[in-house]
């Protein structure tokens, strides 16, 4: 074994993966940038356009309201998500049976795919063949129509969504309220802390860097949120609850204006990348302020 | 540090609440489960018919009978433990060469992979598929296995496990005379195990559940794995078996990973854990 | 030339020089310390025998064979390691075999290797076991094991006691000491404990700044250090270097302390450097306690440590100079007493400006 073989076997090591890496995830991403600049469809294979698709995508009211309806049905879900699971958190951090059994129930939904998700929901929200239907008619209300009222379909599946997501979340909680040392509960009993006070200054404070992980975990997942919105309505009815993936998919798979289709991809990157980059800087933050105390 | 366990009762106006919350989640389940029991015909035009008997393997019978439910079923195993493996094995050598070899440019490549964690699939995936299309491989396993083999989770996982082995190790490993493939193969890597059962069990749920990828790039019904079987089912189900069918592929479909979600409970929590100390 | 050859060895990390061209050689069968402040250079020199480490210049031969530019497992060197360094995924069977297996040594060779060094390490009992249910001694014993089944030509042990506790260290002294003798090798043991280093080896190495400072036996080390810091260093208490100046005499060297007491050595006078100036050591078992005025100085009492056997008197000289003396168990000296101290002059040592030491003729 020479010298030079010595120092440079260790890229042996990491070329298979790296090789990989470079072509199926940095090319295209960068050929993505370079599409997002040109007009490319089926036929063509492209012309240098400039800004032209993203000025087109500023202009464009299917993009701008797929938009909205991502940002509308992350606003639900996030929240909602966050405090349901710290609080089942809370309750099922517990050493008994039954809470085994219980977090067990609410982390059950997780493990499955999409599309049982939806299959299951679509014969939940249904009017005519669904699980609220019936539970409806049997209080005698004429069911709603969930996946087909404008007005209903967000919220529908925001709360489809909610049931999916919410044992990763949890687990994240339990496992933050197992990392907080018992001494300091024991410190505030000796203070004569009521529970609420506890609650309040020994738990929140040291669930402050799982909860900003969960937020942006959960916020990056939800604007990418997809096939929900395929499955259970198409994005139907008349575009209320297109997001904004299931545009690029629609305008890339239905319609192949890929280079339309990519800038719409940059532009959601760039969102999501803000959402990232936010929450290196909050936990970076969060972590000095532990330090710190 | 002792682990803070809640030791107090729960009020009963909680434990309602958590009752009911259960009750919420499960609904669904068992609603899908009966549905699933029924033949196709009592359900056309009232789903109600599921609460009362008569109940029915039939539809379950059915799936086996059906070319294609099991198809997809293969195709899953297949994508989903090709990718466990791939994973592994390049997270492992990838993990050991940035945690414990030295070579040039190491941080800058170490840096790259790391970047990937902020990039979401959507911003690629449309120029995968082109790129996929260019090689020619779609419709085929090694299409379906590729994209998922390039998450940077898993070589970060994988460096920070191995960064933490004693460096000792090795260099008792090169005075035995050891190569650095055999160093890496019978001394570091069996001392990685844990992290690698977390690290399969997490790519093996990710990847049975991909539906993105696999929707665009297995347009041939024989190519589909179960997701997106299910996918199109649900989208045409006016025109096929009928609901309890459907149904029973559902929960036929959730079998194998509710199995392993079951067995590998331990990965799964500890993980997470990793996750919230992070 | 057999054994252990050393030639010009430099080695810098990141332009920081650690070892500044150091020339050593070990006979067969030596048995050598090297001792050493940490940072001085003594572990990187062993690694880099090891072949752990590249050395930026020189040559290591063993036994007429140029090694460093071997790959570690080619050298004929075994190592053992300070945390052991057991692989802890193998039986202590294995791991004792790993080595020999890479070298692809036939399977029944192997087994009689392995059980022919179990038998002498006494841990015959212990070889289907794995690393993380033995104890810490137990581990030291395996570690061993491992190199003395390669059968080296030289041993290499990282601080191999610095974790165990006093009582257990102090047996494996005695153990390695007996095991020297059985393995037909030479030692080499990286140490910062003197009293180790002084049991156990046949010469040691003093290590400081990047440069070997002496290579003797440990009583020569003792008692005829090669300049004042193998003499702080070495010893303890350690010895009182004061600043003395040269003050005629006949063959021998007499000085004057700073506050003009006299003490008249046997370090002969021609050979030492020109100049007054120089410094004189004293070992405390040299400086005795006695009555005031009746020594060859006086000194008020700092701090009395009783030993049981003998007591170390920390005392300061008028000029406040510190100095260390022993007395009997049994003393009276307490702490704030004036006393006397008388030095012995013929046990003393002499050290040039630039720390060279001077000693009385060897008997």
């Amino acid at each position: 074994m020479t010298r030079a073989e010595r120092r440079w076997d260790g890229l042996l090591f990491v070329a298979p993966f790296l090789l990989l890496y470079l072509l199926i995830l940095i090319y295209p991403l960068l050929r993505g940038v370079w599409l997002s600049l040109h007009s490319v469809d089926l036929f063509g294979d492209g012309r240098f356009v400039g800004l032209a698709n993203y000025a087109r995508l500023a202009a464009d009211p299917v993009f701008g309201q797929s938009l909205v309806n991502t940002f509308l049905i992350t606003l639900m879900i996030v929240p909602v998500l966050t405090v349901i699971a710290l609080a089942l958190a809370l309750a099922l951090n517990r050493a008994t049976r039954s809470a085994a059994i219980l977090r067990g129930v609410f982390f059950s939904s997780a493990v499955l795919s999409v599309t049982i998700v939806t299959l299951i929901w679509r014969f939940v929200l249904a009017p005519d063949a669904g699980l609220l239907g019936e539970l409806w008619t049997a209080f005698g209300w004429e069911p709603l129509p969930f996946l087909s009222a404008p007005n209903l379909v967000l919220p529908a599946l925001a709360i489809t969504t909610i049931w999916w997501s919410l044992g990763f979340p949890m687990l994240l909680f339990l496992a933050g309220l197992q990392q907080i040392p018992q001494d300091m509960y024991e410190a505030a009993a000796l203070d004569r802390a009521s529970k609420w006070t506890t609650f309040r200054r020994v738990t929140l404070p040291s669930l402050r860097r799982t909860t900003i992980l969960v937020i942006m975990l959960q916020t990056a997942a939800q604007l990418q949120i997809f096939g929900q919105s395929q499955l259970l309505t198409a994005g139907g009815p008349s575009g209320a609850s297109r997001t904004a993936v299931l545009f690029l998919f629609e305008t890339a798979f239905g319609r192949w204006e890929l280079g339309y289709a990519s800038a719409a991809a940059e532009i959601l990157f760039l969102i999501i990348l803000a959402v990232t980059l936010t929450q290196y800087w909050l936990t970076g933050r969060a972590r000095e302020g532990e330090d710190g105390r | 540090m002792a682990a803070s366990v809640a030791r107090d009762r729960l009020p009963p106006l909680v434990w309602a609440a958590v009752l009911i919350g259960a009750a919420i989640m499960v609904a669904p389940l068992i609603w899908t489960l009966l549905l699933s029991l029924k033949s196709n015909t009592e359900l056309v035009g009232n789903s109600g018919a599921a609460l009362q008997p008569p109940y029915t393997l039939g539809n379950y019978v059915a799936i086996f009978g059906s070319s294609s439910t099991t198809r997809w079923l293969l195709n899953s195993a297949v994508v989903s433990l090709g990718t466990t493996a791939g994973v592994l094995i390049l997270a492992s050598l990838a993990g050991y060469g940035f945690a414990r070899l030295d070579f040039p440019f190491r941080r800058s490549l170490f840096v790259l992979v790391l970047l990937g964690l902020a990039i979401p699939s959507q911003a690629v995936i449309l120029h995968q598929h082109q790129l996929f299309a260019d090689l020619g491989l779609h419709n085929s396993y090694p299409g379906l296995i590729l994209p998922g083999l390039i998450g940077p989770f898993g070589v970060f996982f994988m460096t920070q496990y191995m960064r933490a082995i004693p460096k000792e190790l090795d260099e008792a490993a090169m005075l035995d005379g050891a190569s650095r493939f055999t160093i890496f193969w019978r001394v570091i890597l069996p001392l990685t195990v844990p992290a690698q059962s977390t690290l399969a069990v997490f790519t093996f749920l990710g990847s049975w559940n991909d539906y993105w990828w696999p929707l665009i790039s297995a347009t041939r019904s024989d190519m589909y794995t179960l997701t997106v079987g299910l996918a199109a089912s649900q989208m045409n189900y006016a025109q096929t078996s009928g609901l309890g069918f459907l149904m029973a592929q559902a929960v036929f479909a959730s079998i194998p990973i509710f199995m392993v979600y079951i067995i590998f409970q331990k990965q799964i929590v500890r993980a997470m854990a990793g996750a919230a100390l992070k | 030339m057999p054994g252990l050859e050393l030639r010009n060895i430099r080695k810098a990390f990141k332009g920081t020089e650690v070892l500044a061209g150091v020339e050593l050689a070990v006979a067969p069968r030596e048995f050598i310390a090297f001792l050493g402040p940490s940072g001085s250079g003594k572990s990187t020199l062993l690694r880099i025998v090891a072949g752990l480490e590249t050395a930026d210049e020189g040559e290591v031969v063993l036994d007429d064979r140029r090694i460093d530019t071997l790959p570690p497992g080619d050298r004929g060197v075994a190592m053992v390691f300070q945390h052991y360094a057991l692989y802890p995924h193998m039986t202590v069977r294995e791991n004792m075999a790993f080595g020999l297996k890479n070298a692809r040594v036939p399977r029944g060779e192997i087994d009689a290797l392995v059980s022919d060094a179990a038998k002498v390490l006494e841990i015959e009992e212990l070889l289907d076991r794995k690393p993380g249910q033995m104890s810490g001694g137990q581990r030291q014993r395996v570690a061993i094991g491992r190199a003395i089944v390669k059968k080296p030509r030289l041993f290499l042990l990282d601080e191999p006691l610095s974790n165990l506790d006093a009582a257990l260290r102090l047996r494996t002294r005695v153990e390695l000491a007996q095991l020297r003798q059985r393995v037909d090798a030479g030692v080499i043991m990286v140490t910062h404990d003197q009293a180790e280093a002084m049991t156990l080896a046949d010469r040691i190495v003093v290590f400081n700044d990047r440069r070997i400072q002496q290579v003797a036996p440990p009583m020569e080390i003792y008692s005829r250090p090669a300049n004042s810091f193998v003499a702080r260093f070495v010893g303890s208490p350690a010895m009182t270097i004061l600043p003395a100046r040269l003050d005629g005499g006949g063959d021998f060297a007499r000085v004057v302390l700073g506050n003009d007491a006299r003490v008249d050595t046997r370090v002969p006078r021609n050979g030492l450097p020109q100049g007054e100036t120089v410094e004189i050591g004293m070992r405390p078992e040299s400086v005795r306690v006695c009555g005031l005025g009746e020594g060859t100085t006086d000194a008020e009492v700092q701090l009395v440590e009783r030993l049981g056997e003998r007591s170390l008197v920390y005392a300061r000289l008028r000029d406040g100079a510190a100095i260390t003396a022993e007395d009997e168990g049994t003393t009276s000296a307490k702490v704030g007493d004036q006393v006397g101290l008388r030095i012995d002059g013929a046990a003393a040592h002499l050290f040039g400006p630039d720390g060279t030491g001077y000693h009385r003729q060897a008997a």
